[in-house]
């Protein structure tokens, strides 16, 4: 039976299968798993004795042993038939204790290729595209043309026009691999993540006060009497977090964002607050609150006294060149924060939309003494609060954290809880020097995006990213690529790599672009590519990564790559030695890890695992398979004999600035004013919020063939407020349209974008706004979203929360036979 | 998965469904879905290629267990929102019906608004015993981990961790007897829903 059917009966693994133990592919939480794997034709009893699971069934609520039907599926190994069942490791001690997992993590085994099933259409083979079709071609020739083009674009046009776009996070052993060889070995700093532009910080204001970007680790979340998150609804997608460690521990939740989500109604429900700002105001509520703290005299003094700088040079004697121009004092932040009179509660209040009476409410639970004692509360936030303003947000939610000493201790933490898992590994330094940005008198990372659209990339290598959907103003950049590759002759028309590599030279020096793209599936950006080369993923290599509270786990192989797919690090190894480079040899994974061991630093530090597992005559990778699904948090130092995790950074008190200390900044809120009226709806536009529902990961890659997802939302949704619904005739189900002719591109024009989706009715969403998951294929919600950062290096991150249109009523759907429109924020 | 649902319900209008005892399945239970299988009982059946992701074309293993035919409930005691807990199809599996005030896949009775499920969180097994309410149709959110199943979609995951939809118990109307004759899904602790515990009783 494929993969993702409603079974009858799931067998259960006998006392032997073999067991591999891994993490999960998606959020940033990454839970424990164990692959049960078994030849088909065998089975375990229900008994204990008789089955791996040591469980009698049928087995009792919270067991942590009951495999799912989506739990099971059956793939070919050794070209027999096995059994493999994918569950929530029921012995976990860390994490998802006991077996806790989420509806992603949970049909993990779906994901796993079977011929018979929906991942049969993965891709197996290096395609070329000739004469507009894409067809096979062995590894051989698309490893020559991908060398030769590299060679030529980099001779012909400079090693700025070469560029790399990837994931970022898909695993140490890959990154360090790409990194290594586009900074290292092509010398070029045209590589940006995924979602970003280019290089730097996600997260510039609270960086600049010192503090770690995941620093807190789960047991704070548990600690804490009082959790102000921001900008994500944690149960919805970093799950596990949710249900293991903030429900459970009972901490009072102040939830600050402009919907009303599940965990907004299960703050209120238990005592707490939602905080429902207007878009793009979320500074001025956390201003206020900083600001009503610091007037009741509630601040952590002595944490001030000690830990914070109060000296004008200690801040111009920093190191970094962004803190030495935003950095404050304690006096100077107090100036700032007290003269400024959108800060006291009736003016935040006006301008936030949130009740003066909840900005105090959230006041008091962060820092009014109880029995003489500050609370412990913790500042956990995630890109509803840096996808917009990202400098001003982050500094507004520093100087929080820094006034309440929100940092390094047990249950006072601030810390993001993750997008996805960190993955990134580092092979080479940027090359600053070769950045065209200047700021400030000195380099700085230069802005891919930019680059891009105003026609200086000649050929990309884009490894596991929907590059297009996921980037702001979609529908401007995905026709500049088409124009470019598809609308740019010639074609190629032959599969001699040969042939094949000489129209691809005669399209760049017309102007036109070649893109490589590294997938498992075809998707809406394979579109764009010349090349496609067949990827192995999750499951189909050993691979390390963290999740967000530092966690380093070997991610086990449960079987290897369909067809000719292989992992990204090869695909890089093989097209690196092509062209002559050294260092690129690797024979597996495990050689990669250890030699990124040296590399590693900072918060991702697993150096001296690898230094005292080749001390020890070990290899890295086995260590760290020994520690199954515990694993390591990092930064990892040696005690003895012992490697030793750290739960929580800055547990010294001592922060990542010069001087050690922590700092306050400065928070321009002329400069939020400014982009909200250059960003924000027009009086026939909404606000076009965005973000991830609870079943669906990314660009649904793994979610369209599993049944389960994708039978939940078989189409992208718009949240509509029951009163905009009311005014503008919609039920749930109809076929909405979303608009908008005022899209700023990254080069700072103007576009257009436009996507459809069907109508979902609640008040999830405020009036005049509406919500649509960010990445649905097909429906690009970014086709909406500003990709201009309207700003310096100083606010890096573009604001993929600004999005604006016009929404109108297409017609109806049949969705509302099928799919469930109940209400998704009842606590 | 093996056939969508409505394949199934192409080959169940043309070949007449049959259920385990003989029962002829409520054809609106089975109308209208994707991804999930037929109940047990029903025959092999080979259905149409078909290339979408969701949906898989091939061949339906034949099942030989049998769910007993189990009275529930009478029709005409069944006042708006009233909920019959039962067990079903083993004496180890909690099921509840329910009268919902609106129309629901698979509902029997005058307004096809009268459905049974399963009661144990397809998620890890919690009760949901107490948690449906009645102003939105749906079933949660559990105690435990907060999954919520809509009741008038066969029991799907509205928001929460469940792997699998809630487990449907088919209905089927006598006069003004409402009788279990199956379930959808396999129940949570189950590895078959009539393996390993004790099978209620059937007519």
């Amino acid at each position: 039976m494929p993969a993702g059917a409603s079974k009858s009966r799931v067998p259960l693994p006998p006392p032997d299968a073999r067991v591999v133990t891994t993490a999960c592919e998606y959020c940033p939480v990454a839970c424990g798993y164990k692959a049960y794997i078994w030849p088909v034709g065998v089975e375990g009893g229900p008994t204990a004795a008789e089955n791996a699971l040591a469980t009698d069934f049928p087995t009792g609520p919270l067991s942590g042993r009951w495999p799912s039907p989506n739990m099971h599926t059956v793939v070919d190994i050794d070209d027999r038939a096995h059994n493999v069942l994918v569950l929530p490791d029921p012995d976990a001690d860390v994490v998802n204790v006991g077996g806790n997992h989420s509806v992603r993590g949970g049909t993990l085994a779906l994901k796993l290729f079977r011929e018979d099933g929906p991942t049969r259409d993965r891709l197996q083979q290096p395609l070329l595209r000739v004469n507009g079709t894409l067809q096979p071609i062995p590894w051989d020739s698309a490893i020559e043309i991908i060398a030769q083009m590299i060679r030529h674009t980099v001779d012909e046009y400079g090693e700025l026009a070469m560029g790399v776009k990837h994931y970022s996070y898909e695993f140490f052993e890959n990154t360090f691999a790409i990194t290594k060889f586009a900074f290292g070995a092509l010398e070029t700093p045209n590589v940006a993540p995924h979602h970003n532009t280019g290089g730097g910080t996600d997260t510039p204001g609270l960086d600049d006060t010192g503090v770690d970007s995941f620093s807190a680790g789960y047991e704070d979340y548990a600690e804490a009497d009082t959790l102000m998150i921001i900008g994500t609804d944690p149960y919805e997608t970093k799950t596990v977090a949710f249900t293991q460690w903030i429900a459970p521990g009972g901490a009072t939740i102040i939830h600050m964002d402009p919907r009303k989500t599940f965990t907004s109604s299960y703050a209120v429900k238990n005592g707490g607050v939602h905080l429902q700002v207007e878009p793009g105001t979320d500074a001025w509520a956390i201003g206020a609150i900083t600001r009503y703290i610091l007037e009741q005299g509630w601040e952590d003094a002595e944490f001030v006294a000690d830990h914070v700088t109060q000296t004008r040079a200690e801040i111009e004697a920093d190191d970094g060149w962004r803190r030495r121009i935003m950095g404050r004092t304690w006096d100077e932040f107090r100036q700032e924060i007290t003269s400024n009179p959108d800060l006291t509660l009736d003016r935040a209040a006006a301008i936030t939309g949130v009740d003066a009476a909840d900005l105090v409410r959230a006041a008091e639970l962060l820092a009014m003494p109880v029995n003489g004692e500050q609370p412990k509360a913790s500042l956990l936030y995630e890109k509803g609060l840096y996808w917009s303003h990202n400098y001003e947000n982050t500094a507004a939610l520093g100087n929080l954290s820094v006034l309440i000493g929100a940092r390094g201790r047990p249950g006072r933490g601030t810390s993001r809880m993750g997008g996805h898992q960190r993955g990134g590994a580092s092979g080479a330094s940027y090359p600053m020097d070769k950045s065209p940005t200047e700021f400030d008198g000195q380099k700085v990372e230069m802005d891919c995006d930019r680059w891009v659209v105003e026609g200086n990339t000649r050929m990309v290598w884009s490894i596991g990213n929907d590059w297009v959907n996921g980037s702001g103003a979609s529908h401007h950049l995905g026709g500049l690529l088409r124009g470019w590759t598809r609308g740019t002759d010639p074609q190629i028309t032959s599969t001699d790599p040969a042939r094949a590599v000489a129209q691809l030279q005669q399209r760049l020096a017309a102007g036109g672009m070649f893109i490589v793209q590294s997938e498992i599936y075809l998707n809406d950006q394979t579109e764009f590519a010349d090349l496609v080369l067949p990827a192995a993923t999750w499951g189909e290599d050993d691979f390390t990564r963290n999740n967000a509270e530092r966690r380093l786990r070997l991610y086990g192989k449960i079987m290897d790559p369909p067809g000719e797919a292989r992992p990204d690090w090869w695909a890089v190894s093989q097209v690196a030695q092509r062209m002559g480079f050294d260092g690129f040899a690797w024979a597996d994974t495990n050689e990669i890890f250890e030699e990124s061991g040296p590399r590693a630093s900072g918060r991702k530090d697993y150096s001296q695992l690898v230094e005292k597992a080749l001390a020890d005559g070990d290899r890295a990778h086995d260590v760290l398979r020994r520690m199954g699904t515990t694993g390591i948090q990092t930064p990892i130092t040696v005690e003895g004999n012992d490697l030793v995790g750290t739960v929580r950074m800055h547990a010294d008190l001592s922060f990542k600035t010069t001087n050690g200390k922590s700092n306050f900044v400065f928070v321009d809120y002329d400069a939020i004013e400014q982009r909200n009226t250059l960003l924000g709806p027009n009086s026939d536009e909404v606000w076009v919020l965005t973000g991830r529902l609870n079943h669906l990961w990314q660009s649904l890659f793994d979610d369209k063939r599993k049944p389960h997802a994708i039978s939940r939302y078989p189409t992208n949704i718009v949240e509509i407020h029951p009163d905009d619904a009311a005014r503008m005739e919609v039920v749930s189900g109809d076929l909405m349209g979303i608009e908008s002719d005022r899209v700023r591109t990254a080069d700072q024009g103007t576009s257009s974008g436009a996507i459809t989706a069907v109508a979902y009715v609640t008040d999830q969403v405020a009036p005049g706004t509406v919500f649509v998951n960010f990445h649905y294929p097909g429906s690009p919600a970014n086709a909406v979203v500003t990709a201009d950062a309207a700003s310096t290096p100083i606010n890096p991150r573009q604001p993929f929360k600004f999005g604006r249109g016009r929404v109108v009523r297409l017609g109806s759907t049949d969705f509302a036979k099928s799919m469930s429109f109940a209400p998704r924020n009842l606590a | 998965m093996a056939m969508s649902r409505r394949e199934f319900l192409a080959w169940g209008v043309a070949t007449g469904a049959v259920a385990a005892g003989g029962v002829v399945i409520p054809v609106a239970l089975l109308a209208d879905d994707e991804g999930e299988a037929p109940p047990e009982g029903a025959p092999p059946e080979t259905a149409s290629p078909d290339t979408t992701a969701a949906s898989t074309p091939q061949t339906i293993p034949a099942i030989v267990t049998l769910y007993p035919r189990v009275k529930v409930a009478n029709v005409s005691e069944l006042v708006p929102h009233a909920v019959v807990d039962f067990q079903y199809p083993t004496e180890e599996t909690p099921a509840s019906l329910f009268k919902l005030d609106r129309p629901a896949a698979g509902g029997v009775g005058e307004d096809g608004d009268i459905v049974a499920f399963t009661t144990l969180c397809t998620h890890m097994g919690c009760p949901l015993a107490g948690a449906y309410q009645p102003d939105h149709g749906v079933f949660g959110p559990c105690g435990c981990h907060f999954t919520t199943f809509d009741l008038t979609k066969r029991g799907q995951v509205v928001i929460g961790q469940a792997t699998q939809d809630l487990p449907q118990v088919m209905l089927d109307i006598d006069g003004d007897e409402i009788f279990a004759v199956g379930t959808i899904g396999i129940a949570y602790g189950f590895r078959d829903n009539l393996a390993d515990a004790v099978v209620v009783e059937g007519l």
